[in-house]
């Protein structure tokens, strides 16, 4: 006798779920007319220990692109990762990844 | 002004008395803003620029989010002014700073020209004013000011961190 099915996991999906368990919410910086590129670059550095180049990046996604995503992982992280950039000024939320 | 840079383990700038009036001043303005009763100046542009909101289209999330951290950013803020102040030669001279007091200088002179630069609905193609005489122009030439202040400062600061590699 064979009771429901239980569904299968493939081990992709497996993995693919406990890596959102992991890092389900993101800090996103957006770009403003404000700050200035050195400061932005700066202040990623400080707070995130990006490499120059790392930091570099990120900040040029912001500048054209609008937005850029510097860190992920649990809500309660974000948030702290986003009142430290609101400390620096920067023009900062958090979200559930989408 | 002679902008900030690097001499051996401090960062160091030279402010004219008028320059350093019109930061004082500034200084004031900001505290003021800051300090003030939260109903009194709820929707300034300005108050929203410097304590945003945490998180976009959830305003429950975005409610928990300033609970949880907008008094610890405004003490911290409050910090940075009260540091700014006390090394802010009052009629001009020399600024010494060591790496916290530098730190300070850092975000509140950020903090100015995001207050300033709202004021004004600075853009990313917002020009240096050419006219002086207007109150607006003033007010340009200052934040343009303030720019140069906190870049070479930032600049001083990035130097620093690439010498410690």
């Amino acid at each position: 006798m064979a009771g429901p099915v239980a569904p299968t996991r493939t081990p992709e999906e497996t993995v693919e779920e406990h890596g959102d368990l992991d890092r389900p919410w993101v800090t996103i910086v957006w770009n403003d007319p404000v700050n200035l590129m050195t400061y932005v670059t700066y202040v990623l550095q400080e707070l995130f220990g990006y490499d120059e180049p790392t930091a570099t990046t990120l900040m040029l996604q912001v500048h054209e692109e609008g937005r850029a995503i510097v860190s992920s992982g649990p809500r309660e992280r974000m948030e702290h990762d986003t009142s430290r950039l609101h400390a620096y000024g920067l023009w900062a939320s958090y979200q559930r990844d989408a | 002004m002679r902008p900030f840079r690097r001499r051996g383990d401090e960062i160091v700038a030279r402010l004219e008395p008028a320059e350093a009036r019109i930061v004082a001043l500034l200084l004031d303005q900001l505290e003021q803003l800051l300090t003030a009763e939260s109903e009194d100046v709820a929707g300034d542009p300005v108050i929203t620029r410097l304590l945003p909101p945490g998180h976009r289209g959830d305003p429950e999330l975005a409610a928990d989010y300033r609970e949880l951290t907008e008094s610890a950013l405004r003490a911290g803020k409050a910090d940075d002014l009260a540091t700014v102040r006390a090394s802010l030669p009052p009629d001009g001279g020399a600024v010494r700073l060591d790496p916290e007091q530098a730190t300070a200088w850092l975000r509140t002179s950020n903090d100015l020209r995001l207050a300033l630069g709202t004021r004004l609905d600075i853009q990313e193609d917002t020009e240096p004013p050419e006219d002086l005489a207007s109150e607006e122009g003033q007010q340009l030439a200052v934040y343009y000011w303030l720019t140069g202040l906190q870049g070479s400062l930032v600049d001083a600061l990035a130097a620093g961190r690439a010498g410690r590699r």
